[in-house]
């Protein structure tokens, strides 16, 4: 039988090729049992290989927990078996893609996945249920047309994006493209990046006001900008590192104002090593470089690089590039032209309004494309790679905000373009708007995810579509951004509304919820994160919507943006706008609330088991936990109010208030007591493992520890933020603290 | 030729009656009840906001199943992704998935006996662009084991002209 490793031989590059025989030699020898899991795990995660929601092999299927049977034992790692479907992530550097790369990545969306491509928030590519004996021939195709799936996911260095518009951007000081390009090759598989304790992201934007390449939530986020030296222009950029988001999110510290294009690969090897040797390697909560910087200083931090960077051998790679950077442009596949007077097809007003940029190259503009729930079709992405030969060469992106554009597209094509995008399914308008929903996989097909993020998109989405033309103009510019669970891999933190999900117990079920976070801002590289102002039932999400949005037209002064409403507005009074949505109505009168967006299935109910005696507990610790919220809410006040130092404390309190209803459960007179209430939810929670989030661990007990072993010994604004998240993230966890005990029965 | 991976698509006679949402409770159904003999079913996938795209997906680990709307044609499909044994093994159990899959559909009140589909016609795509590409010795090739198991009066013809597009057959005059 012929072999796509015989018929691509010639084709692909051979360090490639090595690279994805080794992993076939991996599986060989994981099913011969001559490889442990866990070492399995992580090799497969470095090619971009990811587990899938019940990949354990258990599924409630609303009635009860489901076996899911297999015909083998064999596991791809703990708790994975080797047959369940699994994620296979791809990278696409910078977002680049050329049509025949398209047509390959349709061609194994088709007979490897579901027949959907689906584009993430980082510039990638992820295919579902994917069988893991098929992911070298999956590799090896795509590393035919240049594409690779290398570090895709585990603790690497991932994706390197970049803005879409690099190049053809208005406001950019110079190209990104041949630099990301280069980082992206340079650090691909390099040694000095193969002994991080967490994943590296690294981000680039041409200039500072847009959003662009998101650098601020960047682990190592590089800005373009230049100098005048002796009459002569050089190139650099702006570094910042230490950026993410995560469960808390971190704004990234600046490094270096200006930093030499010479020096970008040697100072990001410098950084690589620094992060592999120092960096945390056995708390995976704390691992991320933000850590490290945060326990450092970004002073330190800066002078251990700039002494690494010194120790390091020249290598021609890190300035090779440097003449092709200069020289590179791309050619436009037409010559540029102006649209003048063209006869427009219907509905190509309101998409060329939304989905249409002029370039800086006069008679060229870029085409969004965009993809609901960044999903397209096998078939549209083929006819897709047909449309950019026709109109825009080798030059389209994918976009951290789930959509894909076309660029140097000749003006007077715009039409034809919008009517051959129509035919296919995808010239609706809006990119870029609030009916441009963003959303991470969510419950769909993350073991993470809490709740459903992409079903909530999909309803907010079309509710908000079919009232677009009526939406306000200050409406019709905000984001929204969903994550499935506290992770942000929906960037709800960026994002002017964001939500992350979560569950809440009531009564004997459970509901699934989001938590309201508003005011993140989008612009300026990610310029700042919104704060969580209040959770509410999935359900009254889109009520959420629409009171926000309703009385943002009504009560804005001219011109006032949305961050300075929230702000003037106050937390405060956001909240108690919103707070007769809090309230669940019971399921004998509304079961809507017991199930999820676009899932019948009742919300992981089947495990429920609640003794009589602990219903007046539950009451009690839930009264405690209000308090919790109160002091979490205040806390939120303080600082946005500037008072740093009440902040922490409230946040502080708040989490002990919450510990201490957990510990109360079990000792119902525990005093109300730091100390005591430490020790007691340490010992009978966090070393007990009752209470670890299942795939968090210990993450949130630590950032009560810490907080209260190591006080600060001076407020600033970023430490206040942070222990203000930390403690929503705490009470959060307590939440469902009370649910584990409470499905366990052993108050 | 030892395929393991095609499809076969039966057409909604009634297109309107293929109200995708519809699916999302139907196919989760099927889960509780296991309701496909020889299937281990998974899991269910709204992808009904992509044009023409698989609209409601089943995921099960022999075989997928949708509501898919390619080209526009709603209908049944289903996708072999295991191997049954040899081609004309895999090609029987196929069809007798998605026949038993036509019925339960056709049964469920949900649908209150709207959507039916069509027995005699049906598309068979092969989805192996290795083992099977699309070109005329493949059609050649598949053609005797089709006739096998679709009866010996089935006709068969190639549609999808595209390379890039997977081998497509109509067949008509399905006897089972």
């Amino acid at each position: 039988m012929p072999t796509w490793e015989e018929k691509l031989a010639d084709r692909i590059d051979p360090q490639l090729a090595a690279e994805i025989d080794k992993f076939e030699t991996e599986i060989t020898l994981r099913k011969q049992g001559k490889l442990d899991e866990k070492v399995f795990a992580e090799t497969r995660l470095r090619r971009g290989c990811y587990g899938q929601r019940y990949d354990n092999g258990h599924r409630h299927d609303g009635i009860r927990s489901q076996e899911l049977h297999y015909s083998t034992d064999l596991t791809k790692g703990p708790e994975t078996l080797w047959d369940a479907p699994g994620m296979q992530r791809i990278k696409i550097p910078f977002g680049g893609l050329n049509p025949d790369q398209m047509d390959v990545l349709a061609d194994l969306a088709e007979e490897y996945a579901d027949g959907v491509l689906h584009v993430t928030t980082r510039q990638d590519f992820q295919y579902h249920f994917v069988h893991i004996d098929d992911t070298p021939a999956i590799m090896r195709r795509l590393a035919a047309v240049g594409i690779t799936t290398r570090e895709a996911c585990g603790n690497s260095i991932r994706n390197v994006t970049a803005c879409p518009l690099a190049g053809v951007c208005n406001t950019e000081t110079f190209d990104v493209v041949p630099y990301a390009r280069a980082t992206a090759k340079f650090m691909l598989g390099h040694p000095d990046a193969q002994n991080f304790g967490r994943k590296f992201k690294i981000a680039f934007s041409g200039c500072r006001q847009e959003a662009c390449g998101l650098v601020n939530m960047h682990d190592l986020g590089l800005i373009a900008v230049t100098r005048v030296e002796n009459g002569r222009i050089r190139r650099g950029f702006e570094v910042y590192v230490g950026g993410g988001l995560g469960a808390v999110p971190h704004n990234a510290k600046l490094f270096e104002e200006f930093l030499p294009e010479e020096d970008l690969l040697p100072t990001t090897q410098a950084i690589s090593r620094v992060f592999a040797r120092l960096g945390e390697k056995k708390q995976r909560d704390r691992a991320r470089i933000k850590f490290l910087i945060a326990k450092l200083g970004i002073e330190e931090f800066k002078r251990l690089v700039v002494e690494e960077r010194q120790t390091l051998q020249a290598d021609p790679r890190w300035t090779e590039y440097l003449d092709h950077a200069h020289q590179y442009t791309e050619k436009p596949l037409k010559p540029p032209t102006l649209l003048n007077g063209q006869r427009r097809p219907e509905g190509f007003d309101a998409w060329y309004a939304t989905n249409v940029y002029r370039q800086k190259q006069a008679g060229y503009v870029v085409a969004s494309i965009t993809l609901p729930l960044g999903d397209l079709a096998s078939w549209q992405m083929r006819e897709l790679a047909g449309i950019a030969r026709r109109f825009s060469g080798d030059s389209v992106r994918t976009t951290v905000e789930q959509n894909m554009v076309l660029r140097w597209v000749s003006e007077t094509d715009l039409p034809d373009l919008y009517r051959d995008l129509m035919r296919i399914g995808l010239g609706a308008p809006g990119a870029g708007t609030i009916v441009d929903v963003t959303a991470c996989p969510g419950t769909d097909t993350c073991k993470l995810g809490i709740s459903s993020s992409r079903g909530l998109a999909g309803e907010l989405r079309t509710r908000l579509a079919a009232k677009s033309y009526t939406l306000d103009e200050a409406v019709k510019n905000l984001r929204i951004k969903i994550s499935g669970c506290f992770n942000s891999c929906g960037q709800h933190h960026i994002a002017d509304m964001g939500f992350y999900g979560m569950s809440i117990n009531v009564g004997n079920r459970k509901v699934p919820h989001f938590q309201v976070v508003l005011g993140g801002k989008w612009q300026d590289n990610a310029g700042a994160y919104g704060l969580p102002l209040v959770r509410v039932p999935s359900k009254r999400i889109p009520e959420v919507i629409d009171r926000v949005t309703d009385r943002y037209v009504r009560e804005r002064a001219a011109n006032e943006s949305f961050q300075d409403f929230l702000k003037r507005v106050g937390k405060k009074d956001l909240r108690a706008m919103l707070e007769d949505l809090t309230h669940i109505p019971p399921y004998e009168v509304d079961p809507s609330f017991y199930s999820d967006w676009g899932d019948p299935r009742e919300y992981t109910i089947g495990d429920m088991g609640v003794g009589e005696c602990a219903g007046e507990v539950i009451s009690v610790a839930q009264f405690a936990l209000a308090a919790a919220d109160g002091l979490v809410f205040q806390a939120q006040l303080h600082l946005e109010s500037g008072d740093f130092p009440n902040a922490d404390q409230l946040a502080y309190k708040a989490m002990l208030q919450a510990a201490l209803s957990l510990v109360r459960v079990q000792w119902p007179e525990a005093p109300d007591e730091a100390g005591t209430t430490i020790q007691e939810f340490r010992q009978r929670f966090f070393e007990t493992n009752i209470w670890g989030d299942r795939y968090a661990g210990s993450k949130f007990a630590q950032y009560l520890f810490i907080r209260h072993s190591a006080p600060p010994s001076h407020h600033t604004g970023d430490h206040a933020h942070r222990v203000v998240e930390e403690a929503q993230l705490f009470v959060d966890a307590v939440y469902r603290g009370h649910e584990i005990l409470a499905e366990r029965g052993t108050r | 030729m030892e395929l393991c991976r095609f499809g076969i698509k039966l057409f909604a006679i009634d297109p309107a009656a293929m109200d995708a949402k519809k699916f999302v409770p139907i196919f989760h159904s099927w889960i509780q009840k296991q309701a496909v003999e020889k299937h281990q079913l998974i899991d269910v996938h709204d992808y009904s906001h992509i044009h023409h795209g698989p609209g409601i997906l089943l995921v099960g680990h022999e075989g997928n199943f949708s509501t898919e709307m390619g080209e526009g044609i709603p209908g049944l499909v289903y996708f072999r992704k295991v191997a049954a044994g040899t081609f004309e093994d895999s090609l029987r159990a196929s069809l007798k998935a998605v026949l038993q899959a036509a019925d339960l559909v056709e049964a469920d009140p949900v649908l209150e006996g709207r959507a039916r589909f069509r027995r005699d016609e049906l598309l068979f795509i092969s989805n192996d662009r290795l083992l099977a590409p699309n070109n005329s010795a493949t059609f050649e090739g598949l053609k005797p084991t089709l006739g096998k198991v679709f009866g010996a009066k089935a006709g068969f013809t190639a549609v999808r002209a595209g390379t890039r597009d997977r081998l497509t057959i109509r067949v008509t005059g399905v006897a089972y």
